[in-house]
């Protein structure tokens, strides 16, 4: 399933990186920082371990960069998160068929992070990835009933793109230009 | 009714014949959208299956739509957002002056959002001195430009590079060169700042969802995601049609809608809003509010309107304007009001008004395709027809329109006075003077009319003796009562060999004219004497087989939903049959296999009429010709060739010349196909082809000389 997952995410040109532990992912996601030359990431929907792991490998391949890091102040927003580079933050579930990533979010925050950088990357655990577009409704019931009051789910399947100029796909016009998925799988 | 009202729509069609630059690209545009549909649904499992499960879903959800609408309010305001139900524009404009003013906002930053362009949003925001930016890049140009949209999905399409890079040098006083990349590059920058100082985001919605009280909004570029998190007070404008029941209901929308629009399942981002989310901690972050406008503007109406109903159903895929022959041509701007092509016609009456729809209704010459492309399979046909009608109670149908739909009276006077209604037809200066007195084409060369009728002499022919297999209804309409009786008898032969009783009984026209150009009482009277003509011989056992193809989708399509779904009109339905279709069933059940040699050697290119489609698409006949060994190939641009019925036989920009630049893509694929005839079972898609190609064009009957 991941790896009927990662095709599709791919064909809708994202990228996707498969990794064994979360050590693994927050070694990727440095390496991401390094060769794309960030100078700021910043992070939101993590664990906290994950959060640690990625401080920790960012220090050693990256040690210039700056890590925004929940909770972020509402005076700074959107600022803030507009400087980052790239955002990483966690992904609650993904669809197989359709090559998409859901993200839950129940303060904006986390959809800033997503949504301004150019580079977005999102964590995925393979066990969380859901076969069929139309299996995916239990699940949303289910984290729609969760949040009573707020939440935004976002599905997102590939960077930002557009074809309103002459009908050319191009990519990044105002959200990200690349999306990455990093894929924790225990199995990989 | 005089043409004086459609002298801007004469104006605008000659514009466009004139200069097809345009046009072009918008025919490159929808090509493409049908084509991506198209790869789409291979993919897809049970491919068009979905458009059923769309169907019925919308049905469910607009019968009950007023329980839906509370249900979606009430659980909408448990998660804290501020729901309003606006009665029309203005009472949704005056509600978001007021919010406006209320937080002192000046810098409004929209993504796409149809309703906002249907109730004219921006422009009373500006007066009141609020900068309101459009994000969608294809909107934003739209707007710098000071334009409409063309296109629904592709609004900005008739702008290449060179002519966007020129826009935003001016907007931002600064060189752009013209290639994409550098474009991109400028509008992220352009826009970044008025995303991040923006007080309010202003979105439409594509799903609001009773069960939870949240909403669906779908992008590609991500400027609605942007635009609905970035500000301190979020707006969606929502048209009440579009409340569903449950979330399988919106994940179905939000797949139909990008499939259709553009073979995506599903767009880049799907944004599922519930309440108003804090934006990071601290007393700021708990300030933001969250509103949803929940717009009837006439929609209430059209659900209480039989026949205006269905366009309750639409998700605003554009499907429809991808596959329409006559808005290819003209385009949005003419073939259109704010919403364009074919739902534009219904969704213009029912929102900006009857007379609004009827300037230019006109364009539509009733081939159905946009309904078989319809992720809801909306029965825009007949709407349209329904608004032409209603229309013309008002103003009178043209002149040239009364004479199309009285082509059968004609035709029988045609015939009664053969000789000399062929002298006249075959006059140029007659012609000529026919054009200018009641708009029939003088360039178009006509079948001559026969003094005897296929029905006088299928009475007079010996009963033949055979092995009786099935019972036949043998239905004729015009032409080959009239015009070309041989083809009719010629068919029946043809099912007599293969063992079917055929009979011809008293019946009508299949008056599918009246239908095309909004003659619905008339309409309305042939189908359900028809349908109690007919119908008892199919409760006898019999089936009815129609040799025109528009015939054939009349009693099949438009019967049952002309006469309200009466029991005569879908018993004679559910038994109507094409006359390939039939005649391959016989032959494979009656195990006489055809000479499989008879056409060898020939190379067939076959157009399919438009009103085949529902049907069976043209492969009845394809088959019968491939048995007899001909290489037949399917030749198709995907879209109409033009003629539209009787549309193409009227002279002039609304008729002759718009239907031969419908057609022109298709004549240049015939010249080039290297077939060497051109088959087609219509007999006026046959007109149009052998004028528009200088190819012979033959019925598949012909072929075998049994004609
Ligand atoms: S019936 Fe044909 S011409 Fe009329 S609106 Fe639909 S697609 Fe266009
Ligand atoms: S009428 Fe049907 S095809 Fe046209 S935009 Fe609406 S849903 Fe799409």
């Amino acid at each position: 399933m991941a790896f009927d997952f990662a095709s599709r995410f791919e064909k809708l040109s994202g990228i996707v990186h498969r990794v064994g532990s979360e050590a693994a992912a927050a070694a990727t996601i440095a390496q991401i920082c390094q060769t794309s030359q960030a100078g700021c990431i910043a992070l939101a929907g993590l664990s906290s371990t994950l959060v640690a792991l990625i401080k920790e490998a960012c220090e050693q391949t990256c040690p210039e960069l700056s890590i925004l890091t929940e909770p972020y102040a509402a005076a700074d927003l959107p600022l803030a998160i507009d400087r980052a580079d790239i955002g990483v933050t966690g992904i609650s579930f993904a669809i197989a068929q359709s090559g998409t990533m859901v993200e839950v979010a129940d303060n904006d925050a986390l959809r800033l992070v997503s949504s301004l950088p150019r580079i977005h990357i999102g964590l995925l655990r393979a066990e969380d990835i859901i076969e069929h577009y139309h299996d995916s409704a239990g699940r949303i019931r289910a984290t729609i009933a969760d949040h009573p009051e707020n939440l935004v789910l976002s599905f997102i399947s590939g960077p930002s793109r557009t074809g309103d100029i002459e009908l050319k796909l191009t990519l990044g016009v105002h959200g990200p230009e690349e999306a990455h998925c990093v894929i924790i799988d225990a199995a990989a | 009714m005089t043409s004086q009202r459609y002298t801007s729509l004469y104006q605008s069609i000659e514009a466009a014949l004139e200069d097809h630059s345009k046009s072009d690209l918008l025919r490159g545009c929808m090509k493409r959208g049908r084509d991506t549909r198209a790869a789409a649904l291979e993919e897809l499992p049970g491919g068009v299956a979905f458009r059923g499960d769309v169907r019925a879903a919308k049905e469910r959800c607009i019968e009950a739509l007023p329980e839906l609408k509370q249900r979606f309010i009430d659980n909408a305001r448990k998660r804290g957002t501020i729901v309003y139900e606006a009665r029309d524009g203005a009472d949704a404009i005056a509600y978001c002056l007021n919010l406006a003013r209320h937080r002192g906002a000046r810098v409004i930053a929209k993504s796409k959002s149809l309703t906002t362009e249907e109730i004219d949003l921006n422009q009373p925001l500006i007066k009141a001195g609020i900068d309101v930016v459009e994000t969608d890049l294809g909107e934003l140009i739209i707007q710098l430009a000071g334009e409409k949209p063309f296109h629904l999905v592709f609004p900005s399409i008739h702008k290449m590079a060179p002519e966007v890079a020129e826009i935003f040098s001016r907007t931002t006083g600064q060189a752009v060169a013209d290639d994409i990349p550098s474009i991109m590059k400028v509008v992220r920058t352009y826009l970044r700042p008025i995303f991040l100082k923006a007080e309010i985001g202003l979105t439409g919605a594509n799903v609001g969802i009773a069960e939870t009280g949240g909403i669906c909004i779908e992008t590609n570029e991500g400027n609605a995601r942007l635009v609905s998190s970035l500000g301190s007070c979020h707006i969606c404008l929502i048209g009440m049609e579009k409340i569903v029941e449950t979330i399988e209901d919106a994940l179905l929308m939000v797949l139909a809608h990008p499939v259709s629009a553009s073979g995506q399942l599903p767009t880049n981002y799907v944004t599922w809003m519930h309440g108003r989310s804090p934006l990071g901690e601290g007393a700021a972050a708990e300030e933001r509010e969250s509103h949803i406008i929940i717009l009837d503007n006439g929609r209430t109406a059209m659900r209480g309107d039989a026949d205006m109903r269905e366009a309750l159903y639409c998700i605003r895929c554009g499907a429809c304007m991808n596959i329409c022959p006559t808005y290819g041509v003209v385009g949005g701007h003419t073939f259109g009001y704010i919403y364009p092509g074919p739902m534009g016609i219904c969704w213009t009456a029912g929102v900006h008004g009857l007379e609004r729809a009827g300037d230019f209704a006109q364009l539509c010459i009733s081939c159905g395709l946009c309904k078989e492309i319809c992720p809801a399979k909306i029965n825009m046909p007949h709407m349209i027809a329904e608004i032409k009608h209603r229309d013309a109670a008002a103003n009178g149908h043209l002149l040239v329109n009364r004479v199309m739909m009285g082509a059968d009276r004609a035709a029988r006077l045609g015939s009664a006075t053969a000789p000399l209604a062929n002298a006249v037809l075959a006059s140029k200066p007659l012609r000529a003077l026919l054009e200018k007195t009641i708009g029939l084409a003088a360039e178009r060369t006509l079948p001559p009319f026969v003094a005897s009728t296929f029905m006088r002499r299928f009475a007079k022919r010996p009963k033949p003796t055979f092995e009786l297999i099935r019972n036949v209804v043998f239905f004729v309409d015009v032409y080959a009562n009239y015009n070309n009786p041989d083809l009719g008898l010629a068919a029946v032969d043809a099912l007599e060999r293969l063992g079917c009783k055929v009979i011809v009984p008293n019946q009508e026209v299949s008056g599918y004219p009246y239908i095309a150009y909004g003659g619905m009482d008339q309409a309305r009277r042939i189908a359900r004497r028809n349908s109690s003509k007919l119908a008892p011989w199919v409760r006898r056992g019999y089936d009815v087989v129609a040799i025109e193809p528009t015939a054939a989708y009349a009693l099949a399509v438009s019967y049952p939903v002309l006469t309200r779904g009466s029991e005569e009109a879908r018993l004679l339905s559910e038994h109507t049959f094409e006359l390939f279709e039939y005649l391959n069933r016989l032959e494979d059940e009656t195990g006489q296999s055809p000479d499989p040699e008879l056409l060898t050697g020939r190379r067939l290119g076959f157009h399919c009429a438009c009103h085949q489609r529902p049907l069976g698409g043209g492969r009845g006949a394809v088959d019968w010709l491939r048995r007899r060994g001909a290489a037949v190939e399917l030749i198709e641009t995907g879209t109409c060739c033009g003629m539209g019925g009787t549309f193409g036989l009227k002279g002039g920009l609304l008729g002759y010349d718009l239907s031969q630049a419908v057609g022109q893509p298709l004549f240049d694929l015939f010249s080039a196909s290297g077939v060497d005839a051109i088959v087609t079972e219509s007999s006026v898609c046959s007109i149009q082809l052998a004028e528009g190609t200088a190819m012979r064009v033959y019925h598949p009957l012909e072929l075998l000389n049994l004609v």
